[in-house]
């Protein structure tokens, strides 16, 4: 073979390996168990753009936003992350992740509200990919077994009465509380707290509204709850209270439309969470969205898939699978047989006008660190003054602000 | 001519100790560079962090301001003390347990072996497995402790461990201690098993007792094992991570936080890493002078029961 010859076929061998460099590798980061909606959009896209090769990780809840975060802090973000809403803020102050453009139509097609939820300065930083208010659920039987009609408490008197009547008669627990160190700890407060007319921040002003009768009357019913809710309350967050709610062993408790179908078998109602003296009834709208990172090298590639997995189809595939809320409106879109047509869906659908968002700060860690402090101070006994427990979270707020 | 050749050997002489410490050289250059990227550069790179604001924003220097601010509250104080009361009472628990459990495994029992192997399986199988075990057992509705605790009378109703600061502490201690007891026990048999039979024979027929053998011949010649264990057992405990992390994530209402876990809270979960970098600088001086204080104590040890 001449040197000719042997060059030739070396940059043919070269060439050939690094064909398959040339898709772009697209890390994608999914918080939770795997979804086949998402999965399946995924290789629907990958289908239609062959030269792009996305690499979807499922995450555990709990590690997935911090796992993308600090891959970020190191240099080595992915292309995109399924994150809550809550750390866009943080991320896009901290010049992490671009912000993105909506056509008119990609606009529309959200629910009212949502696109809220990931604004900030002006800008978007999240194409919002999943929902959630919240809804009390209780356990029929157990309200019958305590001589109790079976019907969800419509306010904060109802529901004590109904928990204490729960617990005296049948010996479990009236109502599960999540205390633990976990965001729905928070999220379980502000549910009773928007149902008592409460705010923590004010959208408009920034002002830190929290230091009030709400908040204050919110952290009582805590306090008056103590006695009749599920044991060890520090160490319970919602996966918890479901396995009880299921087991029987709490009457009633606070969660998504997901409940729904996780309590199919029980004899269960649902309704708005039960109001305080100060409010209607409320609730917490959550939102997770897709982020899209700097410095990936394929954000180009990566606004591209969020967009796909964003557009009608991938969504309502996976809104459905997960069993949420409409993101957007599907029946504009032309998609029929929707799913939460269904009776049992409007009792979410119309909750969402009277929710309200999460607070959005630049360091969401150390506001859920002020508020499980707080909680957990009042379920533990160790908090008893009411206003100076409140004040003090209220000036914590003030200085995360 | 001699004068010449002198020269030359002494020349062959002094290129042959120079080529010898080039290969000395040569063969812990791998080490010493393994070395400075693994420990060297990650410590000096914690060290200069702490003197920044370092987050996911970016990084300024400050000075001393994240020492200042640590010392400033009287928090970081309960979590320094909190971490030596952890470290005292499951270091204790791992010894006086690995001591027993040695003691048991030396008679002469059928299935000797077999008994060996059983205790093995807590150091075995990945922590976090053993945490999730465990994260049940303490579990008070579903938890075979607290069910137990119900059934006998103890309680009454279920009891949750891992909600209150006092009972959540003691279960970590408890599941490190269940943890870390397999070795320290198969170290102290190892160290029985070379203890010179003749002195239990002599003190046999001198008429001493069991225990009396136990305190006056095993134990000061396990001694050097036994101080090694308990400092190298501190040291590790004092780092634990894992276990707490799984169990409470340092709750409730930071009863089980210890210096590790405040840092990892600081530093990744809220991602100020400056502020981190400062506490874990504090761990690596603590645990230097822990190292030191094994190297005095330990050589002093060896010295009064005569190991070389």
């Amino acid at each position: 073979m001449t040197t000719f010859n042997r060059l030739a076929l070396a940059g043919v061998l070269m060439g050939a390996t690094a064909l398959p460099a040339l898709a772009k590798d697209v890390h994608y980061i999914m918080c939770g168990d795997e979804r086949q909606a998402e999965k399946d959009s995924v290789a629907e896209f990958m289908a239609a753009n062959p030269d792009i090769k996305v690499n979807l990780e499922f995450l555990p809840w709990g590690t997935c936003s911090e796992k993308a975060m600090q891959m970020a802090a190191a240099g080595d973000p992915p292309a995109l992350a399924y994150i809550g809403s809550r750390f866009l803020k943080q991320l896009a102050k901290a010049d992490q992740i671009l912000p993105i453009e909506l056509t008119p139509e990609q606009e529309a097609a959200y629910q009212p509200g949502i696109l809220s939820t990931v604004e900030d300065g002006g800008k978007r930083w999240g194409f919002p990919h999943a929902f959630s208010n919240k809804a009390m659920f209780v356990n029929c039987d157990l309200f019958e077994q305590a001589g109790l009609e079976c019907k969800v408490p419509e306010t904060w008197d109802e529901m004590k009465a109904a928990a204490t009547a729960i617990k005296e008669k049948t010996g479990v627990a009236g109502i599960g509380i999540a205390g633990k160190d976990f965001d729905n700890t928070m999220h379980m407060f502000l549910d009773f707290m928007y149902s008592n007319g409460g705010t923590v921040i004010d959208t408009v002003t920034g002002e830190v509204k929290f230091d009030d009768v709400p908040a204050r009357e919110t952290l009582q019913l805590y306090a008056d709850l103590v006695p009749v809710m599920a044991e060890g309350a520090t160490a319970l967050e919602r996966g918890n209270l479901q396995a009880l709610f299921e087991d029987g062993k709490i009457g009633m408790y606070v969660t998504g439309p997901w409940g729904m179908g996780q309590h199919a078998a029980k004899n269960f109602k649902a309704g708005p969470i039960p109001h305080g003296p100060s409010g209607g009834s409320g609730s917490i709208l959550i939102t997770d969205s897709i982020a899209v990172f700097k410095g990936s090298g394929v954000e180009e590639e990566a606004m591209k898939l969020a967009a796909h997995l964003t557009s009608g189809k991938s969504q309502y595939g996976l809104d459905k699978e997960w069993g949420l809320p409409p993101i957007q409106k599907y029946e504009e879109q032309g998609i029929t047989d929707l799913y939460y047509n269904a009776p049992e869906w409007q009792l979410f659908l119309a909750t969402t006008p009277t929710g309200k968002p999460e607070p959005m700060v630049y360091n969401f860690a150390s506001l859920q660190a002020v508020f499980t402090n707080m909680i957990q101070g009042v379920l533990l006994g160790e908090i008893t003054d009411i206003n100076a427990a409140v004040t003090e979270a209220a000036e914590g707020i003030k200085a995360i602000q | 001519m001699t004068m010449a050749l002198g020269t030359t050997r002494q020349e062959r002489v002094r290129r042959r100790a120079l080529s010898d410490r080039a290969f000395a050289w040569i063969l812990i250059a791998p080490a010493i560079l393994f070395i400075a990227v693994i420990v060297a550069w990650p410590l000096v790179e914690t060290i200069r962090l702490s003197f920044t604001n370092a987050s996911l924003a970016g990084e300024e220097y400050v000075g001393f301001a994240n020492y200042e601010k640590l010392f400033q509250g009287g928090k970081f104080g309960e979590i320094i003390l909190r971490t030596f009361v952890w470290m005292f009472f499951s270091v204790s628990l791992k010894l006086v347990l690995g001591l027993i459990g040695a003691s048991l495994l030396m008679a002469v029992v059928p299935g000797q072996a077999l008994f060996r192997i059983l205790i093995m399986p807590p150091w075995v199988i990945p922590i976090a497995m053993g945490c999730l075990g465990w994260l049940w057992l303490f579990n008070g509705d579903f938890g075979i402790i607290s069910g137990v605790a119900q059934k006998i009378g103890i309680t009454d109703g279920p009891f949750a461990f891992l909600a209150y600061k006092t009972s959540a502490f003691w279960s970590a201690i408890v599941t490190d201690a269940w943890v870390g007891t397999p070795m320290v026990t198969l170290f102290f048999l190892a160290a029985m098993q070379g203890v010179p039979r003749d002195l239990y024979e002599a003190a046999w027929v001198d008429g001493a007792s069991r225990w009396y053998r136990f305190r006056r011949i095993t134990i000061p010649q396990i001694m050097p094992v036994i101080v090694s264990m308990a400092l190298m057992s501190a040291i590790w405990t004092f780092n634990s991570f894992e276990i707490i992390w799984i169990l409470t994530q340092g709750g409730p209402r930071g009863g089980t936080t210890t210096m590790i876990i405040d840092t990892y809270k600081v530093a990744i979960a809220n991602l100020q890493f400056g502020e981190g970098a400062a506490r874990a600088v504090i761990i690596v001086i603590m645990l230097a002078l822990f190292s030191l204080l094994y190297l005095w104590v330990l050589g002093r040890v060896n010295r009064k029961y005569g190991v070389k």
